[in-house]
């Protein structure tokens, strides 16, 4: 796959599917990315949160992204052993890593603003939402449950996380912005992925709608709950508060979740 | 190509398509070889061309060389999705196959 390329469109789709999951692919696209940057983001980018309340405002909403994203390390992680393909199990072993980044980038930034014991810090400002919704996804991978872990994960999670870190970008400082646009990059391979392979698998057993439609009415409150309250900490007008779920809503109606 | 997934051949009497030179637009989501395929949407008055689409599910412009027509199969790589242009309400607009 080293030679140009005159239409990426003609490309078989079996030679595409494997592709494009592959850690030669990630390797690549993150390269584009990443390559000069250091914890997520250019080294000279100057401090600009001064004022105690922004600062304070923020560091909530960075525990919060914390939690998270270690949500998503110890799923994608532990999803590798039950995934039910190759390609699958090696992207996410790209997905492992694109997560253990993002927790490592956004303690550094912790770190930055003045944090002294991150683990702590997240411990204490954690949404109670996000570690219901912790402890019953963790249930989920526990139990090898791939279709409803991966919905969780890729699906309910990612999705928001998606909508709201592209959001806070556009009203952060420019050290967060660059740090949270870099993770909403990685974010547009996940949830493409979980999106595909439940829409793969939804196609060859339609019942599986009737379980992912439990788990979503289980854990989809609780993450909505968490990233309102995100915006709101971060200064979106309530109004958007609302449109922040809609590409997450147009995700599920395609899988047929609705 | 795979047999059970062709690509669609030009009807008889259809009206030639129009060709594009793509250029990098600084996507750089893919690598290097595939990003003058696709570029970031710039606002509400970006206004696509007949060669592109928008990836319906990570919102990312996928390009074409030629000019695209419903039926059409694409891809978006920045988030690994095949998709199938269709026609609605006189825009083009695209689906995912899962």
């Amino acid at each position: 796959m080293g030679e140009p390329v005159e239409d990426v469109h003609q490309l078989d789709p079996l030679v595409f599917w494997e592709h494009a999951r592959s850690f030669e692919f990630w390797f690549e696209a993150v390269q584009g990315y990443l390559e000069g940057s250091s914890f997520g983001r250019h080294p000279e980018v100057p401090e600009s949160v001064r004022e105690a309340d922004e600062r304070d405002r923020l560091v909530t909403v960075l525990c919060n992204y914390c939690v998270g994203e270690t949500i998503a390390l110890e799923g994608a992680g532990s999803l590798i052993r039950v995934a039910p393909s190759r390609p699958a199990k090696v992207f996410l072993s790209t997905q492992t890593v694109d997560e253990g980044r993002h927790l490592e980038v956004l303690v550094h930034r912790l770190l930055e603003l003045g944090v002294s014991d991150p683990e702590a810090e997240i411990a204490r400002r954690a949404s109670p939402s996000l570690q219901e919704f912790r402890r019953l996804h963790g249930e989920l991978v526990r139990g090898d449950d791939w279709d409803a872990a991966l919905f969780a994960q890729n699906v309910i999670l990612e999705e928001m996380e998606f909508a709201v870190f592209h959001r806070h970008a556009q009203l952060a400082d420019p050290r967060t912005r660059e740090v949270l646009l870099g993770i909403v990059k990685d974010e547009r391979r996940h949830i493409g992925f979980g999106e595909n392979e439940l829409g793969r698998r939804l196609k060859r057993a339609p019942d599986l709608q009737r379980r992912l439609r439990e788990v979503r009415a289980e854990l989809d409150p609780l993450i909505l709950r968490t990233f309102r309250e995100a915006i709101a900490e971060i200064g979106g007008p309530a109004a958007e508060r609302e449109d922040l779920s809609k590409s997450y809503l147009q995700a599920v109606t395609r899988l047929g979740v609705e | 190509m795979t047999p059970g997934d062709p690509l669609p051949k030009p009807a008889p009497g259809e009206t030639p398509r129009r060709r594009f030179e793509l250029d990098d637009r600084g996507f750089d989501e893919v690598p290097k070889k595939y990003r003058k395929f696709y570029r970031r949407l710039e606002g509400p008055g970006d206004v696509l061309g007949p060669n592109e689409v928008i990836c319906p599910v990570c919102k990312v412009v996928v390009r074409s060389p030629r000019e695209l027509r419903p039926g059409d199969r694409i891809y978006c790589m920045a988030c690994m999705t095949r998709l199938r242009v269709l026609e609605a309400q006189g825009k083009l607009e695209a689906q995912p196959e899962y």
